[in-house]
């Protein structure tokens, strides 16, 4: 597979990445902005909800109604994330209508209107979606786990929190927006049917006006918060978050992990849906994968069950993480890479999914991989391999956090 | 692309979209059979019976069914509705025929009594897992107010209770009733060998008996109740909306889909500006859904429960404008647009044609290239859209909610 890699930078620093895609009709974009949870100063949790919503109430000349109707006027789903470093805003839609798209994300980094009686509004909607979480007791142990896992403030959580976000002002999230909202380590990244050379003089057109910032300062970790964390709630089953910590995407050892995952929850004949749900019917949610952010990366696992059974799967399912370094047979580390192989494949035909790894990759890596590289870096990893790096690299610390009318031992 | 069928003498239907310039293909087993087949005795079985073919046959034991499946680096699943039970996979195209070849095996399972009795739990959790998920929670139940007695308003899930009382040998007799060749459609899209599909399945499912198969296809116009449920662990106020629709086989399809996107897609719909903009709710949709005979429009909104009684005050506001001035040439082509670039991003996985694939069989038995779509869609009027209104009144709804309690 000889995927081309599209690669400028512009002056000011701000990269423009593109994989070429012969066989679809469609384009996706992402503009990578480094204004995520773990980069906003302190007491403004949550402040990334309220920008992405903010920035989208009017732009340039045109209000937010006007803006609105000029997006869907390009037949453009929108898609948008926030993570702990960046908020990513971007779309996916038709080719032809890519180069109209871009004038309208310029505006919208470049020239949102913020103005003050929208942002009540969206800081409303972003205090909603907080409270809503209550509601959806596995997203919020998700989020828990990783405020609780990660070393703040690199865990936190990325919906935000109620006190913070009640007493967040127009004032200081503009000027959250106008320091964070930095070209200089912004990645645009583009995948599927375009022309490259227009996208690059079109993004120099439009971004390469505004000043360079100088780059943020990297963010200080403090130590880790907690080991066990329970939140009551009287619902019908009790939500298990557990995380252990491993290596990162730049370790050597990262194939290792990522099919040492797979080997235990990567499948269904995989060892944690085999042992907690086919041979004890414990639950019918049960998985883990491997989560990481460019300073720190786990092991991220997922139970739900009834009260009664909390306990016992907790215990199978912690079992399963220290059996694993035992041994591993043959057959399980073949099954795992070609689960990790043929996922990386099939996701390869969807232009969303490769513009958010080739981003992805470029800000965590600083480059990015081939599939034939990571193919042939899965192809390379063995039992003894995987072994190896698992004894070395023993499951010491878990990070615990139920949500649930039953309170377990962690 | 090309398209392939043929048809077996026991019934069963082969189709496939072949398209040499994919990556990956994808196959999958459509049986027309769900929660609206069932009656209240075994309601829930056609979901279970599901979870059951993955048990294995009377060759391969469960554990043998997921190694295998894995060894393919297939990503493989299956879901059911009130109508259709889908079992599909997409994989390399290398890996195709073997992977084909063990749906083929699964579609007649062992049902073992040892397997039944552990995924009974499986299937409990799953059903308290949705119990704490109020979004869906009220879409299910709004369902059942919506459709009464009709049989669409069955639970896929099916009830602590159905499922508690029910027997491998229930299980089994429906079974034998629904999973017949003639019931079923086998589909592929991508990257395949067309002639070797179709040899596998003629020596792996010849021998399989036709049934006759039925189904109610009676229409039904919603029984219009409303109804609210507390949850003292709830913060925020869940509600659901139902009214009526057409059938996936009636040509409005098209208008329909365009009116739902009008009125409640995620953003710029006229739910979208006057309760999410506004920050009175914090979601407001509406889907259309089509069915076989019938078919519903379905809303979801979450607000406080402070807000709650405003915002619907807002949405019959909503319908009553539709009804008294339609909606507009400007609002019919974005809502166009949008649906025209979504059917083009799905289709460009084998996995997603494959599920338009097998839906048009299943309801149609039609072959529609994409094209097709994309012209029924630019087809609609003005006037299409506003007909519809006028003779299904979206304003007169079905409505269940689910919050809080209430103080004072």
């Amino acid at each position: 597979m000889a995927e081309k890699l599209d690669k400028h930078i512009l002056k000011n620093g701000m990269v423009v990445l593109g994989e070429p895609m012969e066989q679809v009709r469609s384009v996706a974009f992402g503009f990578m902005l480094p204004a995520g949870a773990a980069q906003l100063p302190e007491g403004c949790c949550g402040a990334g909800n309220v920008i992405a919503d903010w920035i989208f109430r009017g732009a340039g000349d045109k209000n937010s109604r006007q803006l609105s109707d000029a997006l869907d006027g390009l037949g453009l789903h929108r898609a948008g994330a926030i993570s702990s470093s960046h908020i990513t805003i971007g779309a996916v839609l038709e080719a032809g209508n890519l180069a109209e798209a871009i004038d309208l994300y310029a505006d919208i980094i470049l020239r949102p209107s913020l103005k003050e009686d929208q942002f009540e509004l969206a800081r409303q909607l972003a205090i909603d979606e907080v409270l809503a979480l209550d509601d959806d007791p596995r997203q919020k142990v998700t989020l828990k786990l990783r405020e609780q896992f990660y070393p703040p403030p690199l865990g936190r959580s990325t919906a935000g929190e109620i006190d913070e976000l009640r007493s967040l002002a127009a004032p200081d999230t503009k000027q959250i927006i106008k320091n964070k909202f930095n070209l200089s380590q912004t990645i645009f990244s583009v995948a599927g049917k375009y022309n490259f050379d227009a996208i690059c003089r079109q993004v120099v057109e439009l971004f390469s006006r505004t000043k360079t910032t100088p780059r943020c300062a990297p963010v200080l970790v403090r130590d880790r918060a907690g080991k066990y964390t329970h939140i009551h709630n009287d619902g019908a089953q009790v939500h298990i978050g557990l995380m252990t910590g491993t290596v990162r995407p730049t370790d050597e050892d990262y194939y290792n992990a990522r099919v040492a995952v797979s080997v235990l929850s990567g499948g269904m004949s995989a060892r944690l849906f085999t042992e907690v749900r086919e041979k004890r019917g414990l639950c019918y949610a049960v998985g883990a994968g491997y989560h990481s952010l460019k300073e720190a990366a786990g092991i991220m696992c997922y139970a739900g069950t009834t009260p009664e059974k909390a306990q016992e799967t907790l215990d199978v399912v912690m079992a399963e993480f220290n059996r694993l370094s035992e041994g591993i047979s043959k057959e399980e580390i073949q099954r795992a890479k070609v689960g990790l192989k043929s996922a990386l494949i099939l996701q390869s035909e969807s232009s969303s999914s490769r513009a958010g790894a080739i981003g992805g990759d470029y800000y965590v890596l600083g480059r990015v991989r081939s599939l034939d590289e990571i193919k042939n870096k899965i192809e390379q990893t063995t039992v003894g391999s995987v072994l190896t790096f698992l004894r070395s690299h023993k499951f010491r610390d878990f990070t615990v956090v139920t949500i649930g009318p039953k309170e377990i031992r962690a | 692309m090309e398209f392939k069928k043929e048809r077996l003498a026991n019934g069963l239907v082969i189709i496939g979209e072949v398209n040499n310039r994919a990556r990956s293909a994808a196959v999958g087993f459509f049986v027309k059979t769900g929660s609206r087949d069932e009656t209240k005795q075994i309601n829930g079985v056609s979901h279970f019976l599901e979870h059951m073919l993955f048990k294995g046959t009377e060759k391969l034991s469960a554990f043998e069914v997921n190694e295998a499946f894995d060894r393919t680096g297939a990503q493989f699943n299956a879901f059911t509705s009130e109508e259709n039970t889908v079992f599909y996979a997409a994989v390399l195209p290398e890996y195709l025929v073997e992977v084909t070849e063990l749906w083929i095996g699964l579609m007649r399972p062992a049902l073992r009594d040892d397997d039944f009795n552990i995924e009974k739990n499986v299937i409990k959790e799953e059903i308290a897992m949705y119990k704490d998920l109020p979004s869906f929670d009220v879409m299910d139940r709004c369902r059942r107010l919506h459709f009464d007695s009709h049989p669409c308003g069955n639970s896929v899930l099916g009830s602590e209770g159905s499922i508690g009382n029910l027997t491998a040998e229930q299980m089994r007799d429906y079974f034998a009733r629904r999973y017949a060749p003639n019931n079923m459609v086998l589909a592929c899209a991508g990257d395949f060998d067309w002639k070797r599909i179709c040899s596998i399945a003629a020596s792996g499912c010849s021998r399989w008996q036709k049934q006759v198969t039925e189904r109610e296809l009676q229409d039904h116009r919603g029984s219009k109740k409303k109804k609210r449920v507390e949850k003292p662990n709830l913060s925020r106020e869940h509600i659901c909306l139902m009214s009526p629709g057409v059938s996936a086989q009636d040509p409005r399809r098209f208008a329909s889909s365009l009116l739902g996107v009008i009125v409640g897609d995620d953003v710029g719909s006229r739910f979208f500006w006057e309760l999410v903009d506004k920050a009175l709710a914090e979601t407001a949709t509406m889907q259309f859904g089509a069915m076989d005979g019938t078919g519903a429009f379905c809303s979801y909104i979450r607000c406080s429960s402070e807000n709650a009684t405003k915002v619907l005050d807002i949405i019959r506001g909503i319908f009553e404008s539709l009804s008294k001035s339609g909606v507009t040439e400007d609002e019919l082509r974005k809502a166009k647009n949008k649906i025209l670039s979504a059917l083009v991003i799905k289709n460009e996985l084998p996995m997603g044609r494959l599920v338009d694939l097998g839906s048009n069989w299943i309801y149609l038995e039609q072959y529609r290239i994409i094209e097709d779509d994309i012209n029924a869609v630019k087809a609609v009027t003005v006037d299409d859209v506003n007909l519809l209104i006028e003779q299904f009144n979206p304003g007169d709804f079905t409505q269940f909610s689910i919050g809080p309690a209430q103080t004072g």
